[in-house]
């Protein structure tokens, strides 16, 4: 390509875009698709890297007394906050022993097994209600 | 677009008035009462739905705490009238493991590219600006749990209303040209992707999700540098993050700094143990319902919701307005979106707002004019350009995944 027509294609493109750009900021009911516009249009100044560095804020909350907070403390507190437990909706005891069991088996929270039944209780003593009578926990246990 | 005042969010805020001591609260929150008297509390519409707004997170203005660490922050949903692009600062935040570095150093951080390529590479993020094609595009980003604490009945997990997404504009490279650079082997079968956080135990898997060969050399699976023309929040995933559009949150790996071509399928725990839905339509099933086959979560459905009129609002009767929101179409564009205020007699189709790309939010708008005094029932259902709409009832799986029923919201008129 030339230069001069280079600068004609400048000079052409430039109100183009501008029209374009209009067009898209203005226009209700545009074009269905305008992924292949954005991305052609992708360009800008060079990135400028600065190290970061932050500070998350810590949580100090810890779980209500009663018997097996201490196992909740211990166990619940080294991998998440306990605000993760405490604005969970209600649930019964077989989904908190299935969480439980979800946190050793997949994450591998080091809790002994016959610590599961005092934490489960202890969880539906304070975020709990009575098993549903209709069977099976609505909970499917994945890791997520 | 016009700005209707009269029909302002109406936040269910209260001031927390706690006195010195926080004596109902110290048994609760410890140490932290102390902290939590100057603390806004916003009630959200679910059972235990009481969160703090809070504004100590780095780089993040006011958001809802789900969890302090690893953290889940939601976006409050005012911020969606505001336009169809997510302010990096209000942009919702999800991590899955504790350890997460607080210090990046763009000096010596390297994207690694490797396992089944012909010469394994590792990238510094000025060569990835320099030496690559960029690429832009908007998309939309959300939590394969949004709107999990609408679940009925409830399941466990992050309990998020409808503030676990984002639409930015992504800047970066494609993922397509850096697979290209380290030449993929033929015989590869999917990619793996990590970032730098990691477990606190070690026994804890790190966090690991794969997309199909095909799906990764697509051209529009990106890595990204930038979000909203600013380099990413670190809690969103600074430097680098993974951006698929069109597929659910869980892919879009934060701080990656690993890619690594499989010959083989994945067998990862967050692969093939997490993250699974079942098999069937808007994976939905029946509490306790038992032999669902399930499969790797993966394309969005359409969604819309009202951004400018809430649950119980009081609008005037026989007065013009204009209610508004926002859709997205999932994996594609929005085709139509359909506005009823007569609880599904009548729909009538919404305004649409400039398309900044089919993976993107979109601003609907209609006028309403509600001349009865009384209830009305206003509804809004996204339609998407596979003709795909949102369903009637509200899906329902056991991990709490991918709700996309249409919104609704109960108005009186006066």
């Amino acid at each position: 390509m030339s230069t001069n027509l280079r600068n004609v294609t400048l000079i052409c493109a430039v109100p183009i875009l501008l029209g374009v750009a209009l067009a898209t900021g203005l226009a209700w009911s545009g074009t269905p698709d305008s992924t292949a516009a954005v991305a052609a249009a992708a360009s800008g100044p060079v990135q400028k890297w600065a190290k970061v560095s932050v500070e998350l804020p810590a949580s100090h909350a810890a779980f209500p007394p009663g018997n097996g907070a201490d196992i909740a403390n211990g166990q619940c507190l080294i991998c998440h906050s306990a605000g993760m437990v405490l604005r969970q909706p209600p649930l019964t005891l077989d989904e908190w022993t299935g969480e439980i069991n979800k946190m050793r088996n997949s994450f591998g929270a080091p809790l002994p097994a016959d610590q599961v039944g005092v934490l489960a209780r202890y969880l539906v003593g304070i975020n709990g209600r009575q098993q549903s009578p209709k069977g099976p926990a609505a909970v499917d246990g994945q890791g997520s | 677009m016009q700005r209707s005042t009269s029909l302002r969010p109406q936040l269910s805020r209260r001031r927390f008035l706690a006195r010195a001591g926080g004596i109902g609260l110290t048994g609760l929150l410890g140490a932290s009462a102390w902290e939590a008297m100057a603390a806004t509390l916003v009630e959200l519409p679910m059972v235990n739905g009481q969160r703090e707004l809070v504004t100590d997170f780095p780089q993040k203005g006011a958001m809802l705490l789900q969890r302090t660490r690893p953290p889940l922050l939601e976006t409050p949903f005012e911020v969606f009238d505001q336009g169809v692009f997510t302010p990096n600062d209000r942009f919702y935040v999800r991590w899955h493991l504790a350890n997460i570095p607080t210090s990046i150093d763009p000096a010596t951080f390297r994207l690694n590219i490797r396992g089944h390529v012909q010469q394994p590479v590792a990238l510094t993020l000025d060569e990835l600006v320099r030496e690559f094609k960029p690429f832009e595009i908007a998309a939309v980003n959300q939590c394969s749990g949004n709107s999990r604490g609408f679940f009925s009945p409830r399941v466990a997990g992050g309990q998020w209303a409808n503030g676990a997404m984002g639409n930015a504009l992504w800047k970066g490279v494609r993922l397509k040209d850096v697979l290209d650079r380290a030449g993929v082997k033929a015989g590869a079968v999917q990619v793996r992707f990590s970032g730098l956080d990691t477990g606190l135990l070690p026994q804890t898997p790190n966090f690991m999700k794969s997309l199909a060969i095909d799906h990764a050399r697509d051209g529009e699976v990106m890595i990204a540098y930038a979000m909203n023309g600013e380099p990413l929040p670190l809690v969103n995933g600074f430097p680098l993050r993974l951006v698929v559009p069109g597929w659910y949150a869980t892919y879009w790996v934060k701080m990656l700094d690993n890619i690594e071509v499989l010959d083989k399928p994945d067998d990862n725990f967050w692969t093939t143990k997490a993250y699974l839905i079942p098999d069937t339509p808007f994976a939905n099933v029946q509490p306790g319902q038992q032999g669902v086959k399930m499969i790797p979560i993966n394309r969005m459905l359409p969604r819309s919701f009202f951004t400018n009129v809430r649950e119980g609002a009081v609008l005037k009767a026989g007065q013009g307005t204009t209610v508004r929101g926002i859709a997205f179409g999932g994996d594609t564009g929005v085709a139509k979106v359909l506005f009823t205020s007569d609880a599904g007699g009548r729909w009538q189709e919404a305004r649409l707002g400039p398309d900044q790309g089919k993976y993107g939010f979109r601003q609907w708008e209609v006028p309403l004019r509600l001349s009865s005094p009384g209830p009305h029932k206003l509804m809004i259902k996204a339609v998407n350009t596979a003709g795909n709409a949102q369903p009637d009832h509200p899906n329902w799986n056991g991990a709490g995944f991918m709700r996309n029923v249409i919104e609704s919201v109960s108005v009186q008129a006066s």
